[in-house]
C-alpha cells in the first residue's frame, strides 16, 4: 500500500464512500420495470408469432424459436433482477453516492458544488405508482452524470429541494 | 478614438463586401463542376447567359449583404455584463451572451478580409455553438478593444481604479513582447515528426478525390474506358512499389510539413494581464485570448523522434458543453501549442497551473490490462486467418505479413500497457498513456465533476478496477486499477473537491 508523504492529513481517517450505506430504489419500482419487460417482451412475441404463422418453415421448428424466446426471456429478468438488487442511492453532507451496473457494478459520486442544476421527471407508470426519477446535471456531460429512477416521489421532491437549497448556498458562500 | 461599446453599432462597412462574398463563395462552390462543364460544353450565346447569370448573383448577393449589414448590431451591455447581437435580414435573432460565460474571443483574418484589411471576431462559450456569435467584419482597433472589454469585463466591475490602464492596455496589446515564438526551423521539425496520422487520411481523401473527379471529367467527355483503373493496374510491378513507397513517404512528410507551415505560421504566446494571447496562421491569421483558469485539462504529448529532439506538442483544453458535439468543434475548443522546448513548455503550465507537477506516487494497472486487446488485435485475427489458411491457397504467401503483424500488434499493445498510468501529488493527477505519441493529461483535482468507480463481479476477489474522472472537457480513465488504492484515492479527491473553496472555472 502506498501512502502520501507530503501532506499531513491521515488518509485513513478520510470518509469512505465505500462504505457508506445507501437507499434502495423503492419496492414498486420492480413492478415497474416489470411491466416494462413484459411489454417489450410482448411485442418480440407478437413478432416472432407472426413469423412462425406466414412461414412454413418456422412453422415446423416453432419449439425452437419458442424455446430460445423463453431462455432470452428468464435472462432478461434475470439481470434487471440482479441489476435492480445493486442499484441505491446516498444523500451525504457534501455529495451524492449512486451505485448501479448491469454486469459491472459502477459507483458514480456527484459533489454538490458540481451540480448545475437537478430535473425530478415522473413518467406515466412511475406516476400510477408514486415514483419518480431524479436526474443530477454537472458540466461533466452525460457520462458522469445520475440518473436516480424508483425514488418515492415525495422523497425525490425533499431530495429535489435539499439538493437546489444547498446549491444556493454553496453560490453564496462562493460569491461572497 | 472612442471605443464605447454600450451604444449599438453596426460592423465595419466592408461588411457588405465581406457578407457579399460569401454568399458568392457558397454560391460558387456549390455549382463548380456543372458551371465548368457547361463553359466547355456549350456555345457563345449560351455563355453570354451564363456570365449575365453570374452577374445578377453577385449583385444580388451583395444587396443582401448590405441589408445583412444594415439589420446586424451589437453592443456591450455594461450593467448586465451581457453581449448582445442582433441579426437576421428575414427572421430576427437575439443573442445575449453572459460576459462571465465567455471562454475564449477568436479574432481571424482571411484572404479576403486580409485585402480589405479587416478582422472577424469569434465569440466562445461552453454551451453555444461557435458559429451562431461571428461578427465577420470589424476594423482591427475595434476587434481587440472589444476583445479586451469581453475578457475582462468582470474585473472592470471589480477594481474601478484600474480602468484607466485598461484602453492603454488594449492598445498595447498587439505589441506585447511574445515568451514563446515559434521560428520556420522549428515548424520545419514539428512538420517532420508530429501529426502523420491526420496527414494520411487527408492524403487519402485527396487521393479519391482526384481520382473519382478524373473519372467524373472523362465520362463528362463520353471517353471513359477504364483508362484510369488501367493505368494503376499496368503500373504495379515490384520496383515501381518501391517507387510508389518512396514517392508516398515523401509525400505524406510534405503534406505534414506545408500544413503545419499554413497553420502554425508565426505562431506566439504573450501574457497579457492575467490571459494568454496565442496568434498564429499563414494565410489567415488568427488571434485567440483566453484565461488560464478556464483550461480544464493540459496535456502534453511527444512521441520518439520528438524526445530525441526535445520537442514537445501540447494542447489546452476548455469545457464544452453535454450536448453531442462534432469533432471539429471540440477540436476548436482545444488550443494547441504545436513545438516548444522543456523551458517552454514549463512556462505555460507555469501560467496554467500556476506550478509545475510535482513528482508523486505512481500507480500502474494489472497486467490483465492487455486481455481485451490481446483477443480482438492477436488472437481473433490469427484464427480467422488460420482459418483462411487451410480453405484457400491465396492467402499462403501472405505468411511472413501474417507473422510480422502479429509481432508488431503484440509489441504495441505491450507498450500501451507499459506508458498506461496515473500519477497522483497533492495538486495535480497526471494520466499517462499511448503508443507511439505518449501523452500526459494533467488536471487540478478541482476540476473535476464527478468520479466513477467499476468493477467486474469476476475481478473482485482479484482486487481489480476502473476509475473514471468527468471533467468539462472530457473523461480520463484508468483501467484495470488496483480497486483499494482506487477506493483510497478517490475518497482523498472527494475530500478536495468538497473541503476545497476552489471552482472549476
Amino acid at each position: 500500500m502506498q501512502e502520501f508523504t507530503n501532506n499531513t492529513i491521515d488518509l485513513s481517517t478520510l470518509p469512505k464512500y465505500e462504505e457508506t450505506a445507501l437507499t434502495a430504489p423503492d419496492s414498486k419500482y420492480w413492478q415497474i420495470i416489470v411491466i416494462n419487460l413484459l411489454i417489450f417482451l410482448f411485442v418480440i412475441g407478437i413478432g416472432l408469432a407472426a413469423i412462425t404463422f406466414i412461414d412454413e418453415e418456422t412453422r415446423a421448428n416453432w419449439f425452437i424459436f419458442a424455446g430460445v424466446f423463453l431462455i432470452f426471456a428468464a435472462f432478461l429478468f434475470f439481470i434487471f433482477r440482479a441489476s435492480f438488487k445493486r442499484r441505491g442511492f446516498a444523500l451525504r453532507e457534501k455529495d451524492l453516492l449512486y451505485k448501479s451496473g448491469i454486469i459491472a457494478e459502477t459507483t458514480t459520486i456527484v459533489p454538490l458544488h458540481r451540480i448545475q442544476h437537478v430535473a425530478l421527471n415522473e413518467g406515466l407508470l412511475s406516476r400510477m405508482f408514486q415514483l419518480g426519477t431524479l436526474q443530477l446535471y454537472t458540466a461533466g456531460g452525460s457520462s458522469g452524470e445520475i440518473r436516480i429512477a424508483g425514488i418515492p416521489i415525495e422523497q425525490a421532491k425533499s431530495i429535489k429541494e435539499a439538493l437546489a437549497q444547498s446549491l444556493v448556498e454553496i453560490r453564496k458562500t462562493t460569491t461572497e | 478614438m472612442s471605443l464605447d461599446f454600450s451604444e449599438p453599432q453596426r460592423q465595419s462597412a466592408a461588411g457588405i463586401l465581406i457578407n457579399g462574398a460569401y454568399i458568392v463563395q457558397r454560391f460558387v462552390r456549390a455549382m463548380f463542376i456543372p458551371l465548368a462543364l457547361f463553359i466547355f460544353k456549350s456555345n457563345k450565346i449560351a455563355l453570354l447567359y451564363t456570365a449575365l447569370g453570374l452577374v445578377v448573383v453577385l449583385v444580388v448577393s451583395l444587396i443582401y449583404g448590405y441589408f445583412y449589414y444594415r439589420k446586424f448590431t451589437f453592443y456591450l451591455d455594461t450593467l448586465k455584463q451581457e453581449f448582445v447581437i442582433d441579426k437576421g435580414v428575414f427572421g430576427r435573432k437575439n443573442l445575449t451572451i453572459p460576459v462571465e460565460k465567455i471562454q475564449q474571443v477568436n479574432i481571424n483574418q482571411g484572404f479576403l478580409q486580409k485585402l480589405i484589411g479587416v478582422y472577424s471576431l469569434q465569440i466562445d462559450t461552453a454551451g453555444s455553438d461557435s458559429k451562431e456569435v461571428n461578427i465577420s467584419a470589424i476594423s482591427g482597433q475595434i476587434a481587440f478593444a472589444l476583445k479586451e472589454h469581453l475578457l475582462n469585463g468582470e474585473k472592470e466591475t471589480v477594481a474601478t481604479e484600474r480602468n484607466e490602464d485598461a484602453p492603454l492596455a488594449a492598445q498595447n496589446l498587439q505589441k506585447e513582447t511574445p515568451f514563446i515564438k515559434i521560428g520556420p526551423s522549428t515548424l520545419l521539425k514539428i512538420g517532420l515528426t508530429s501529426n502523420y496520422g491526420q496527414s494520411v487520411v487527408l492524403l487519402l481523401g485527396f487521393g479519391y478525390a482526384v481520382f473519382h473527379n478524373i473519372k467524373e471529367v472523362l465520362k463528362a467527355f463520353d471517353n471513359d474506358n477504364g483508362q484510369v483503373e488501367q493505368f494503376f493496374k499496368s503500373g504495379i510491378t515490384l520496383i515501381s512499389i518501391g517507387v510508389l513507397f518512396v514517392a508516398i513517404i515523401f509525400l505524406l512528410l510534405a503534406t505534414n510539413v506545408i500544413r503545419t507551415f499554413v497553420k502554425y505560421f508565426d505562431f506566439q504566446i504573450s501574457k497579457h494581464q492575467k490571459s494568454l494571447l496565442i496568434s498564429s496562421g499563414l494565410l489567415a491569421k488568427k488571434n485567440t485570448l483566453l484565461h488560464p483558469n478556464k483550461v480544464q485539462i493540459t496535456e502534453v504529448s511527444q512521441n520518439y523522434f520528438q524526445k530525441k529532439i526535445g520537442l514537445f506538442n501540447m494542447a489546452l483544453k476548455q469545457a464544452h458543453s453535454g450536448e453531442q458535439q462534432s469533432d471539429k468543434e471540440v477540436r476548436s475548443n482545444n488550443l494547441e501549442v504545436p513545438g516548444c522546448s522543456v523551458n517552454e513548455k514549463d512556462e505555460i503550465m507555469r501560467m496554467i497551473l500556476s506550478k509545475l507537477p510535482a513528482d508523486g506516487n505512481s500507480y500502474q494497472p494489472n497486467f490483465r490490462f492487455v486481455n481485451l486487446p490481446v483477443l480482438f488485435w492477436i488472437v481473433l485475427p490469427v484464427i480467422i486467418y488460420n482459418l483462411v489458411f487451410y480453405f484457400e491457397n491465396s492467402v499462403r504467401p501472405f505468411l511472413p505479413l501474417a507473422i510480422g503483424y502479429v509481432l508488431v500488434a503484440a509489441m504495441m499493445i505491450y507498450i500501451s500497457f507499459k506508458k498506461h498510468r496515473i500519477i497522483v501529488s497533492k495538486d495535480f493527477i497526471v494520466k499517462q498513456s499511448g503508443i507511439w505519441d505518449i501523452s500526459k493529461e494533467i488536471i487540478q483535482p478541482q476540476k473535476i465533476q464527478s468520479i466513477s468507480t467499476s468493477q467486474f463481479p469476476w475481478h473482485k476477489s482479484l482486487d481489480i478496477g476502473h476509475l473514471t474522472l468527468h471533467t468539462a472537457a472530457g473523461n480520463i480513465t484508468f483501467s484495470y486499477g488496483n480497486y483499494t488504492e482506487i477506493k483510497l484515492l478517490v475518497n482523498w479527491w472527494l475530500y478536495q473537491v468538497e473541503s476545497s473553496e476552489k471552482d472549476w472555472m
